[in-house]
């Protein structure tokens, strides 16, 4: 429970991170010519707002790092060979590289070069991706296992390290994070962009934010349902079918299921209440054949079901926000084209009040990976049950959990607050 | 290999108390040592672009051990789960108060704020004290190497005193750090305190090394810890000749030298254990009992090594690069 919660709080931060990062390298690449300066204030601007993030997400992710030890003591000691792997190479391969170079480009441009100054940007965006791969191939391992072995005492040893970093589940899931919080990112640029214009305020850079952002709001959108949103269902089909069922709400197994666009799961009853289907879509996609049979939740014992509920909105909201992105921004794409999206005031109205959703939709898609895989933490091979650990009691545990929260609430609010303002700003020529 | 696997963890640790060490260290000292807004806002400025960075290095070492000694890290963090997440909370905390204090132009706002950062420095260098205090000192463990104390428990005398220790030096470690980075008449005043704690460093040193005697007696002796306890000595002299010199790059070097021997002097005494059992001599979480199967240990240990040169070699580079005194204006 802590954990759940530190972690989705956590996540927020990278998401943006992860998103802004190519921006902020995409701008300060344009200034180091010295001609481009609204490109230079541009720069400047994301930077800030990327380090708010980036500070946030150190400082919440530190404890995630060592929650691995302190809340699941018998996990982190029956998988740690293998689960320590990626999180050591997250640690030194991505942390120092993001954060020695976010130094050097947020105070040392008077220090390096312009060229070397690009370059810190750079490094910047590859820190926070590789740290993004490190993580997630630690998550599918947890949702595929490969590459290990079961030692005699118990405990798990790992028998190969590039099978578990280059897994095609692990591949499939960095790229399909990776398409979120760029997503995120776009819309982020986007909504600001979007906020400027319609506020007539520093509204040549306004312009430029709503294009780029647009731009890469569309083509990750895109990419998000293919081929990456694609691959993952695939890889859930293959591994976790019981996933899979939750996620769509098919309670029971047919040949030429339907697909639910919407509709309530009843699980007393197992069924949907009130559904909208399309027939036979559910086999097609799952399988490329209209009659192929799927799997439904009763072909699984009620010990090896996930909660089929949060299962199965989470994921709808996720598709379902998604369809929305990939509208709004085709819309806004066609505009652009023509020349009239900079005047289309309820376009940028969508544009800017869409800006939280991106988290949502990443939310929700976490919540799908993680809560369709219960009752495993490892598929297959080690329950969630048994991963806690033994030596702290729950009243420590609530204590902790209750601080967590007074301490996530200051800084939320923190940020948001630093944010606003830098956005409220705006990007002032560089001093 | 495991004994290298352990020494890798125990050089990471070094480096980031040497890093962590003196931002946390000017931290603690910011109010005896910053007499006005100007030379606060210049001590904030020494650390500003390289202590989360240096926290990064506690994360790593984290991360490693993780990969090295996975029984060690869920005993450990398990084991002393509410210290830990008081520390966690404190290193949370501080970069908060970094960070508010600049955000309103209010004197009461940036005394709160400053005194806010000092004392969670201040307990963040005696919590981490007090932990080494504890290891060198022996925890009841249970049969599968789970610490089975209470909170109470650790604070002994011993930790105690250690951890008093740790903020000693550490706060030294701080002045000489911050010493090469501001000029001027504030960088004398930096010096002179310096000197005065000195003194009381060097009698702590004594102290500690006296009563540490006095919990290990004979499992002392037979440890390779005398020569280099010889090392910190000489460490500890140079720091004080070239304070007085105003060397102040060579003085930083000396502290770092002094901190890093103790912390190998902790290392080689409860070596082979990561945890040893209380009452000593008979056993604890070893590094034998901790470590994963054998490819996991080798592929961790070859990736960290790799990685850890080209982050060293970055870091350097960077750090030379920006390294360059503040001014500040009387």
């Amino acid at each position: 429970m802590q954990f759940a919660f530190t972690v989705m709080f956590h996540y927020l931060f990278p998401i943006a991170t992860m998103g802004l990062a190519p921006f902020v390298a995409w701008y300060t690449y344009k200034a180091a010519g010295g001609r481009d300066e609204e490109a230079q204030r541009a720069a400047r601007f994301w930077m800030k707002i990327f380090a708010i993030n980036f500070a946030a997400g150190v400082v919440t992710g530190i404890p995630m790092e060592f929650q691995f030890g302190t809340n699941w003591a018998a996990f982190a000691a029956r998988t740690g060979a293998v689960v320590g792997q990626p999180l050591a190479l997250e640690g030194v391969y991505a942390f120092f590289l993001e954060s020695v170079f976010l130094g050097v480009l947020f105070y040392g441009r008077r220090f390096v070069g312009a060229r070397l100054h690009a370059l810190s940007a750079v490094l910047v965006c590859l820190g926070a991706w590789l740290s993004g791969y490190f993580i997630v191939c630690t998550d599918a391992w947890m949702q595929h296992p490969v590459g290990y072995t079961i030692v005699p005492d118990g405990r798990i040893g790992l028998t190969n390290l590039g099978a578990v970093l280059l897994s095609r589940f692990a591949l499939w899931q960095v790229a399909h994070v990776l398409t979120g919080a760029l997503i995120s990112g776009g819309f982020i640029v986007a909504g600001v962009g979007a906020y400027y214009l319609l506020a007539h305020r520093n509204e040549a850079l306004g312009r430029r934010f709503v294009r780029d952002g647009t731009i890469v709001g569309l083509l990750f959108s895109l990419i998000a349902i293919f081929p990456t949103g694609d691959g993952n269902g695939a890889d859930v089909t293959r591994w976790q079918p019981a996933k899979l069922a939750a996620m769509e709400g098919l309670f029971t197994s047919q040949a030429g299921a339907p697909l639910a666009i919407i509709g309530m799961p009843d699980v007393k009853q197992q069924r949907l209440v009130d559904p909208i289907y399309v027939p036979r879509l559910l086999s097609y996609l799952a399988y490329g054949n209209w009659k192929a049979n799927v799997r439904g939740i009763d072909a699984y014992p009620s010990a090896l079901r996930p909660p089929i509920e949060l299962t199965y909105y989470a994921y709808h909201i996720m598709v379902g926000l998604g369809t929305i992105f990939v509208a709004v921004c085709a819309l806004g794409g066609v505009l652009l084209v023509s020349g009239k999206l900079y005047g289309a005031r309820p376009v940028l109205w969508a544009l800017m009040l869409l800006m939280p959703f991106p988290y949502i939709a990443n939310e929700a898609g976490w919540i799908v990976t993680e809560v369709g895989r219960q009752p495993w933490i490892v598929y297959g091979v080690m329950r969630t049950s048994a991963a806690a650990s033994a030596t702290v009691p729950a009243g420590e545990a609530l204590f902790t959990l209750l601080g967590f929260a007074g301490m996530y609430f200051v800084l939320g609010v923190l940020v948001l607050h630093l944010m606003l303002r830098e956005i409220g700003k705006g990007p002032v020529s560089a001093p | 290999m495991t004994v290298a696997a352990f020494a890798l963890v125990a050089c990471m640790l070094t480096v980031y108390v040497m890093l962590d060490g003196y931002d946390l260290g000017i931290a603690t000292s910011l109010s005896a040592v910053a007499r006005n807004e100007r030379e606060r806002a210049a001590a904030i400025r020494a650390i500003g672009p390289f202590w989360n960075g240096n926290e990064v290095w506690l994360i790593a070492t984290g991360a490693v051990l993780f990969a090295l000694f996975p029984k060690a890290y869920a005993s450990a963090f398990s084991g002393f789960y509410l210290p830990f997440i008081v520390v966690l909370w404190l290193l949370m905390f501080r970069g908060i108060a970094m960070e508010l204090r600049g955000h309103f132009d209010s004197v009461l706002w940036r005394e709160f704020w400053d005194a806010a950062f000092s004392a969670s420095s201040a307990l963040l260098l005696a919590l981490f004290g007090i932990a080494l205090g504890n290891l060198l000192r022996g925890l009841p463990l249970d049969a599968h190497g789970y610490f089975m104390g209470t909170l109470a428990y650790l604070l002994n005398g011993y930790a105690l005193l250690v951890g008093i220790f740790a903020v000693l030096v550490l706060v030294q470690h701080g002045l000489a750090f911050l010493s090469l980075r501001v000029d001027g008449a504030f960088s004398q005043r930096v010096r002179g305190l310096a000197s005065h704690l000195w003194w009381v460093s060097a009698g702590g040193y004594v102290a500690v090394t006296a009563a540490t005697f006095a919990v290990r007696g004979s499992t002392l002796a037979l440890s390779p810890v005398a020569p280099v306890a010889l090392l910190s000595i000489v460490a500890l002299l140079l720091l004080r000749r070239w304070i007085l010199r105003e060397r102040d790059v060579a003085a930083f070097l000396a502290s770092c030298a002094f901190v890093s021997t103790l912390l190998a002097e902790a290392a080689a005494t409860i070596f082979p254990y990561l945890l040893p059992a209380r009452p000593l001599g008979h056993g604890g979480l070893s590094i034998y009992d901790a470590q994963p199967n054998p490819i996991a240990l080798v592929t961790a240990f070859v990736t960290t090594i790799a990685g850890l040169t080209v982050v060293v070699a970055y870091s350097a580079f960077v750090a030379r690069r920006m390294m360059e005194r503040i001014r500040v204006d009387d």
